[in-house]
Parts: structure tokens; C-alpha cells; sequence
């Protein structure tokens, strides 16, 4: 098991800047998740873990090792750094069986014939692949190539995980069991893990940890409740949850402290510090919908309901402003009905308009409610 | 420790990394052997050599001069030694190209986009005439036309009408012409066949619902499509014929018919070399600038034409109605023609004990089996029996084996280097100079290797006439195709693969041996056979490199044909022939083997 530090990584291709002065310390058997959007530079941050990219300034420790310093001109290979690896291709070597495959990393270090054997047998067995172990790959299902790729990453029973979206090839239902079985897998191995993704509720499900990244730079490391309920920027607000959070842009309603107003719609933030400009994000699940006019509510039309199985996205109209909100089947809506709205004070996060930060602590952070 | 840091250092594991010293290895080996020999070709013609003196009185060997050039292009001997033959050059390769685009470019829209019956079959007979050596088309072409002006005995043609044919039947511009049309169409087919191959036919649908017609459609639509297709197809077969010598040399030395390609050997045959030099940078740089045009072209108008978007491609045939056998017949007849009579023509011709006489009293298999006899041929012994032969047939299967082997190899570790390094410059240059080969006519090729390898070089001995050096020009010529097919078969595998193999710790040796070179393997196998096939029936690349020891199937063919000894030549370049139909019928049948398996494996 092992840590890995990260300190002031930068990489760059030409004119764009892949990694942009990224530090992060990873804690020994974590899952940790890499989430962004494409391009963001979560694969390039893996791969430089991996040591299959030079980062041109920073550190890399390993298990208190140094396997990447700009400074000191040092550059462990990636066969070196002690790590196993799935791609998102599975990169599975079609000439070889599965047994091959997952022989070829225990070759490269030297066993002796009846380890290796024992080995290869016992992770071919707990990963159910025991009978398939002389098949192609191209004889293999989706949800079967997976495995062979765990099987591999198991084989060499490396400390450290690094996975680059091992799930995005497979289809929705195979990718819900994946992410069961992968999350047993890594927490009955103890392996530091890092996993890049794309996919919000890949990360929100598996993760010990999330780093959500934008341009190069991180935005956030959370744990994903937090993740969620506590988004430290507008970015990350808006990246996290589907349907998406209402950003409000707001400003103080005159000589009124806690009162903001985007000019169609008024909200009370209930904290009295915040600055005259401001955007509150406020989740779905977070707007209280009645059909009874109620004290200090505004009345917004229904301009559109979307139902969902479980719960109903209806979205509201006042004005020019438009407010997506969560609801489940205790109200019967229809399109062109009036409701009036509350926000739930204690749920509302506030940001700073100019620059997307989060300001002050209007609700209690660790609550769960 | 402070070792390791300085072996981790990205200096040293820049250098040290095995594909960067392939790659400096690599472009120094084709500096040595692609540009420097053009170098020295270049200054051979501008230097007094020592058999000068007997030309000059001004001569200084190893002064400059531009005598060679000026002796070349603006003396009495120019009009004979360069104008006429770059005339006639010209005018059979422009023939012979205009003539190869219109029977390919028909042939393939039959194939591909009409519904002919026997296309199956039909598509390996056409391809014949361009499997086989070029000049066994020539020697056919004697054997039926050959007029006894010249010398020698008659041909079928005047054995049957009783009256020669007129001269120009039987050698110069016209036979050269066509002959060359003939080895050539092939080429062209499969160029614009595959161009064709691509239309999506709901263009043409389109044009068919607004109302036009048949005719229309192909001059409207499909042409203008496949125009740039048929422009570089133009220029590469154009590239091709001028380069070409035994058989404008068989159809048009007996005349003083010349082409730059037969004047280069001539020269040489005559020991004025430094002209002969000067007459191969001239078809180089014709060459040149035809690849110019044709990028020029093509390059700028690619995007336009682009037809393939991806989705809804549809290929529908054309169906030709009453017109369907007519045609099938026309083309069947045509294929047996081109492809199939010349090699019975040979081998008839093989068993005439006497040349000329057609009739079965004379037939014979002396040349094939027969011991030696002073009274025909010289004395020579039937072609199985002839150890001269037999050693011959020995290098050459030697040669074509070491060459595809080695050019396959080669190509693919270049492959690698290119595909995997693309974003170093140096790579990039790797790939231009291993397609540079591609540029160079073969007769000129073999010239520049002849100056380069006549005398010893630093550390390289002379390698004229030794077999090393027939195989060295093989390999480079055979370069910018290894390479070619190595780069598909590399683009195909995925960089994930290998990645997979390195953060498991494999070196890079072990990765290229167990990952890349296996999963390329059938690419390069079929690229090998091609190679094989290639180099067996080459003749022009290096027929100035051969000496008595080193000869080959194709160069000991060509002697006799020069001699006159034609039945034994015939049966020899027949021997050739069969052996890379051979060859073509077993990569045909792997290859649609490989393409079935392909099919299972992805689904």
C-alpha cells in the first residue's frame, strides 16, 4: 500500500497547458477519482503517474519515493514504479489467451515457473476467469474483458491502481454491476487507487475522495457528499448533479441585508455578510413547491414537466428567469398550473459573483440533514 | 544514487532510448544508401573521370567540368544521345499511359460498379499481364511480329499472311507503346478501382431521379469524382513506363529506336558513362516532376472530392441489360488476349526447334530438357539442365528471399519509428528518405548504385559485382512499400496495447518482439510475399549491377534474348512468370482467407 504526492506538476503540449501547477496528496488505500470534463487533464495526470508522460516541472513521490523530479533530472520508467494500470480500451492483447495475458507481467519479472503458475491460477479463479483462461480476448464479452483486465492489473499485485475510464466501454446495466464489483475489488486489495472518469455518478458511487478538474487546475478534492452539497465554486456547482443546480445571479435588494433579487425573482439568503453581488446555487431538490400561496413566496408558472420514475423535474417560469426543481409524486403538476416557490435556506450555497468562490458558512457543512 | 539519478535523467533517457538509437542508426544507413549515392551521381557527371582523356584532350581527372552536361545537351551527339530519345521517351509513356487509364479505368467500372458476370474471375486474368515480368510482353510481341528486315526469322504474323509486317508493327513507337499499355493497365485499374470503390451511388441516384441519363450520370457525376484518382493514376504509371528498359530495349534497339531508359544502358554498354549518368539524373528529375505535378494537383484538389462522409454509404452496380454479355465477352476476350496468350506464345515458342517455323514437325523440347548440342543455340543445354540457369534460378530465389525478408523487417522497425515518434522531426525525415527510393527510375537507381559501390569507400569494400550489393539495391527499392504496409499495420495497434506492456515492465526489446511484431505479422508477411514476387521479376533495378557470378533468372533471360537465343530466353522469362503467378495466387487466396478471419474476429 502507498501514498502518492503530487507537488506543482505542469505539463504542457505546445501552446496549451495540460497540467497546470497541480499538487495533491493521495492517502495510502484510497479510491481517489479523477473527474472532469474531457479535456480537463485527468488522463494526462494519470499518465503521468503512470510514468507514460514526462511532466515538464514538479514531483511525483511514490510510497515516499521520488519517481519524477524536474529538479533533480529524475525519471523512474513506468515498469519501475511498481503500479498496475487499465486503460479504457482494456489495451488486452488480441494474439494472446487470457491466461497470456495475464501471464506476460508476471514474465517480465522473473518468477520462478511454479509461483507464477500458482499465482496466475489463483487470480484467474477469484476473478471467475478459470474457464475462459484459454480464450481470445475477441471471444470475449465486454463485461469479460474487464475482468481479464483486472486480472492483469491483479496479477503483479502492485500497491498502487491507476485507471483511465475502465467502465466507459460498457454498456449502462454492465456498468452498474462493474462499479459494485469494482468497488469490492479495490477495497478487498487495499490498493491506492486512481481512477479518472467523466461520468458524475461513477465517481459519486466509487470514490473515497474526488478531484474535479477544469483546464488543468484542480477545482476541488472533496469527499462526494461534500462534493455535492458543498460545491466550492460555480464550476463545480454546475458540473456535479443532474439536472443541474440553479445558479441565481443576484444582487442586494436595497438597504435589505439578507434580501438578493435578479429582478424577476427574490431570494432570502438568511446571512447577513455577504457582498451586494452574488450568485446563490441552489439544487433542485432544494426549491419547496406548493400550490398554496405561502408567506414570503412568489408565484412561478409550471412551463414544463419532465417525469422520471421515481421523481418529477418540473421547470418554472418567472419572468425571464427559469428554475429547474425535484419533485416526487406527493404534488400532481401540469404544465401552465401556478406554484409558488421556497427555498430552502439552510441547503443554499452563495458565491461571489466575480469570481465563482464560495463565501461564507451559511449552513451547517458536515450536516447530512 | 547519484548514478541512478543521472541514468533517470531525461538527457540520458533520450539517448539511451533504444527507438532514438534505431532511429540516428537507421537515418544514417539511408543516407548512406538513398541520398548519398544520388550525391554521388550528381558529381560523377561533373567531374573528369579517367577514361575521359580518350574524349577530351582537356581532361584532368578529378577537376569539375560540365563537359558531360554540355556533351549531353548542346553538342552534335545531343540530338541522338538526349532530344530524340526524350522524344520518344515522352511520347510512348504519354501513349502508353493515356492508352493503360482509358482499358483500366473501363475495366474497373465494370468490375466494380457494373453487374458483369465472372467478375471473380475475371479480375485475377486481368491483372496478369503486370504479375508477369514486362518483357515477356515484349518477347511475345516478337514472337508474333518480328520482322525478318531486321534479321532473324519470321514471326507468327508473317508465317501465317505470308507478308511481313510493316516495320513500324514491329518495333519503335507503336509496339512500345502498347506493350507498355499493356504491362501498365493493370496498374491503372487497381488505382481507379479503388477510387471508384468509394462513391456513394446515391450521388448518382440522385442524378438518375432528376432525370438524367446513363451517360450523363457517368460524364457528370461519376468522372469528375474519380478525376483526381485518374490524375494520380496518370502520373504514377507515367513514372513507371519511363523507367522502364528491357522492353522498349528488346522493341526498339534493333531499329536505334531509343528511349532515355535504354540510352542510359547503351552509354554505359559503350563505357561513357558519365553521359549515361547524365541521361539517369534526367529521367530522375522527370520523374520528379511528374510526382510534383500530380501532388500539385491532387493535393489541392483531395479535399473537394472527398467523397466518403461516413454515414449511409451505400454502393449500388449499375446493371447493364442487354448489354451484360457483350460485355462480359468483350472483357473475357480482351483478359485472354493480354493476360493469358502471350504466356502460350512463349511457351510455343519455347518448343520451336527452329525459330519461326510454325508447324509441328518442328517442335522440340531440346531447350527445356535437351543436353547440349553444338549445332543449336550455341551449344547451350535445355534451361533444366543448364547449370548457368540453375545457378541462376538458385540466386535469384536467394535474392528475391533475403530482399523481402530484410525490406520487410526494415520497413516495419521504420513503421514503428514513424508512427510511434511522430511528433520528432527526425522521424519525419526517416519517412521522406525511405520513400525517396519510390522517386527514382529503376534503370537510374541501379546507375547511381553502380557509381556509389565501383570502388572501395571508407570502410565498405567495392561492392560491385558481388551479390551483397544486388540485395542492398532490392531492399531500398523495395523500402517505400515495406514501409508503407508497416505503417498500417502499426497504426492498427493500438498505443494502449503497448503502453499496457511498459507499466508492466517490459523492456522495449521484449514489447517490439512480443506486442508489435506478432499483431503486425500478417501485414508484413503479405507485404513480404509482395516483396518476394517484386524482386523476382525485377530487371531494370539491376541489370547494370550484374557480373557473370551474380546473375540472375531475369538477367541470364535478357542476355539470350540479346543473343538472339530466343526459345531459351522465352522458356526462362516463362519459368519467371509462373513462378510469381505462383506466388500472386497464394497471396490472393491468403489474403481473402485473412480477410474472412478478420470478419470472424470482429464480430
Amino acid at each position: 500500500m502507498a501514498s502518492i504526492e503530487i507537488e506543482n506538476l505542469t505539463k504542457r503540449y505546445g501552446a496549451t497547458t495540460a497540467l497546470d501547477n497541480v499538487s495533491l496528496k493521495i492517502e495510502s488505500g484510497e479510491f481517489l477519482v479523477l473527474l472532469g470534463p474531457s479535456g480537463c487533464g485527468k488522463t494526462t495526470l494519470l499518465r503521468c503517474l503512470a510514468g507514460l508522460e514526462t511532466p515538464d516541472e514538479g514531483e511525483i513521490y511514490m510510497d515516499g519515493e521520488l519517481v519524477f523530479s524536474s529538479k533533480l533530472n529524475r525519471i523512474v520508467p513506468p515498469g519501475k514504479r511498481n503500479l498496475g494500470m487499465v486503460f479504457q480500451s482494456y489495451a488486452l492483447w488480441p494474439h494472446m489467451t487470457v491466461r497470456n495475458n495475464v501471464k506476460f507481467g508476471l514474465d517480465v519479472l522473473n518468477l520462478s515457473e511454479s509461483d507464477s503458475k500458482d499465482r496466475l491460477d489463483q487470480v484467474l479463479k477469484d476473478l471467475g476467469m478459470g474457464d475462459l483462461q484459454n480464450r481470445y480476448p475477441s471471444e470475449l464479452s465486454g463485461g469479460q474483458q474487464q475482468r481479464v483486465a483486472l486480472a492483469r492489473l491483479l496479477a503483479t499485485k502492485p500497491p498502487v491502481f491507476l485507471m483511465d475510464e475502465p467502465l466507459s466501454n460498457l454498456d449502462a446495466r454492465l456498468r452498474m454491476d462493474m462499479r459494485v464489483e469494482l468497488k469490492k475489488f479495490q477495497a478487498s486489495t487495499g490498493s491506492t487507487t486512481v481512477y479518472v472518469t467523466h461520468d458524475q455518478t461513477e465517481a459519486m458511487t466509487m470514490s473515497t475522495r474526488v478531484v474535479v478538474m477544469r483546464d488543468g487546475r484542480i477545482q476541488q478534492v472533496s469527499p462526494p457528499s461534500q462534493l455535492y452539497k458543498r460545491p466550492e465554486n460555480t464550476f463545480v456547482a454546475d458540473f456535479i448533479g443532474m439536472p443541474r443546480i440553479n445558479l441565481i445571479k443576484a444582487n442586494r435588494s436595497d438597504g435589505k441585508n439578507r434580501l438578493y433579487s435578479n429582478g424577476d425573482i427574490d431570494i432570502d439568503i438568511g446571512w447577513d455578510e455577504a457582498p451586494s453581488s452574488i450568485v446563490v446555487g441552489a439544487r433542485p431538490e432544494d426549491l419547496k413547491i406548493s400550490k398554496e400561496e405561502l408567506k414570503g413566496s412568489q408565484a412561478y408558472e409550471v412551463s414544463s414537466v419532465l417525469p422520471n420514475g421515481p421523481e418529477t423535474i418540473i421547470q418554472l417560469t418567472r419572468g425571464g428567469t427559469i428554475l429547474l426543481a425535484r419533485i416526487g409524486h406527493e404534488i400532481d403538476l401540469h404544465e401552465g398550473e401556478k406554484v409558488t416557490v421556497q427555498f430552502d435556506q439552510k441547503a443554499l450555497n452563495v458565491y461571489d459573483a466575480k469570481s465563482g468562490a464560495l463565501l461564507g458558512p451559511p449552513i451547517d457543512t458536515n450536516g447530512t440533514n | 544514487m547519484d548514478l541512478a539519478i543521472r541514468r533517470d535523467s531525461p538527457l540520458m533517457r533520450l539517448v539511451l532510448d533504444p527507438v532514438n538509437i534505431l532511429l540516428m542508426i537507421l537515418l544514417g544507413i539511408l543516407f548512406y544508401l538513398v541520398l548519398w549515392p544520388f550525391l554521388e551521381l550528381v558529381l560523377h557527371t561533373i567531374t573528369w573521370g579517367d577514361g575521359d582523356r580518350r574524349l577530351s584532350r582537356d581532361a584532368v581527372p578529378g577537376e569539375y567540368t560540365w563537359f558531360h552536361w554540355l556533351q549531353v545537351t548542346a553538342s552534335p551527339l545531343s540530338e541522338r544521345m538526349l532530344y530524340a530519345p526524350l522524344v520518344n521517351t515522352l511520347i510512348t509513356g504519354v501513349i502508353s499511359t493515356v492508352i493503360a487509364l482509358i482499358v483500366g479505368g473501363g475495366l474497373a467500372w465494370c468490375v466494380i460498379r457494373s453487374d458483369m458476370p465472372g467478375k471473380g474471375w475475371l479480375q485475377p486474368v486481368l491483372t496478369l499481364p503486370y504479375i508477369v515480368p514486362s518483357f515477356a510482353i515484349a518477347l511475345a510481341w516478337e514472337t508474333v511480329f518480328r520482322s525478318p528486315k531486321v534479321g532473324g526469322q519470321p514471326g507468327l504474323y508473317e508465317t501465317v499472311l505470308g507478308i511481313p509486317p510493316p516495320e513500324w508493327v514491329s518495333y519503335g513507337t507503336f509496339p512500345i507503346s502498347i506493350t507498355l499499355a499493356m504491362h501498365y493497365f493493370p496498374f491503372a485499374y487497381l488505382l481507379v478501382a479503388g477510387a471508384l470503390a468509394t462513391i456513394d451511388s446515391q450521388m448518382e441516384e440522385g442524378a438518375l431521379l432528376s432525370g438524367a441519363s446513363r451517360m450523363m450520370i457517368l460524364r457528370r457525376i461519376t468522372f469528375p469524382v474519380v478525376a483526381p484518382a485518374f490524375a494520380a493514376a496518370f502520373v504514377l504509371t507515367f513514372g513507371k513506363t519511363i523507367g522502364q528498359f528491357a522492353l522498349p530495349f528488346l522493341l526498339g534497339a534493333p531499329t536505334q529506336f531509343h528511349t532515355i531508359a535504354t540510352m542510359v544502358y547503351a552509354n554505359l554498354a559503350l563505357g561513357l558513362d558519365s553521359m549515361a549518368y547524365v541521361l539517369a539524373i534526367l529521367l530522375i528529375l522527370m520523374s520528379l516532376l511528374a510526382i510534383w505535378a500530380s501532388n500539385k494537383f491532387v493535393g489541392n484538389n483531395a479535399r473537394r472530392f472527398e467523397t466518403i462522409s461516413g454515414k449511409g454509404f451505400r454502393s449500388r452496380q449499375v446493371a447493364l441489360g442487354g448489354w451484360r454479355w457483350p460485355i462480359f465477352w468483350s472483357v473475357a476476350t480482351f483478359g485472354f488476349v493480354v493476360g493469358i496468350l502471350p504466356l502460350i506464345l512463349l511457351g510455343y515458342q519455347s518448343l520451336m526447334l527452329i525459330d519461326g517455323f510454325f508447324n509441328l514437325s518442328n517442335l522440340t523440347m531440346h531447350f527445356w530438357t535437351g543436353q547440349s548440342d553444338p549445332e543449336i543455340a550455341m551449344g547451350e543445354p535445355g534451361v533444366l539442365h543448364n547449370t548457368n540457369i540453375l545457378g541462376a534460378a538458385w540466386n535469384t530465389i536467394e535474392l528475391a528471399f533475403f530482399s523481402a525478408v530484410i525490406a520487410s523487417l526494415v520497413g516495419l522497425v521504420i513503421a514503428y519509428i514513424v508512427v510511434r515518434k511522430e511528433s520528432n522531426p527526425l522521424a519525419k525525415m526517416l519517412d521522406q528518405i525511405a520513400f525517396i527510393p519510390f522517386l527514382f527510375p529503376s534503370i537510374a537507381f541501379g546507375a547511381m548504385y553502380l557509381t556509389m559501390f565501383a570502388e572501395p569507400r571508407g570502410p565498405i569494400p567495392a561492392l560491385y559485382g558481388t551479390f551483397t550489393l544486388l540485395v542492398l539495391i532490392s531492399v531500398v527499392n523495395r523500402l517505400p512499400y515495406s514501409v508503407k504496409t508497416g505503417v498500417t499495420a502499426v497504426t492498427q495497434i493500438g498505443r494502449e496495447l503497448e503502453e499496457a506492456a511498459e507499466v508492466a515492465g517490459a523492456s522495449w526489446g521484449r514489447r517490439f518482439r512480443k506486442i508489435i511484431a506478432p499483431l503486425a505479422s500478417s501485414g508484413v508477411v503479405t507485404g513480404m510475399m509482395v516483396s518476394f514476387v517484386g524482386v523476382m521479376r525485377e530487371l531494370s533495378l539491376i541489370i547494370l549491377l550484374i557480373t557473370p557470378s551474380t546473375r540472375v533468372l531475369m538477367t541470364v533471360g535478357f542476355n539470350y534474348a540479346e543473343e538472339g537465343l530466343t526459345q531459351l530466353s522465352n522458356a526462362l522469362v516463362l519459368i519467371v512468370a509462373m513462378i510469381t503467378i505462383a506466388g500472386e495466387l497464394i497471396l490472393w487466396w491468403a489474403g481473402k482467407s485473412r480477410l474472412v478471419q478478420l470478419r470472424e474476429k470482429q464480430s
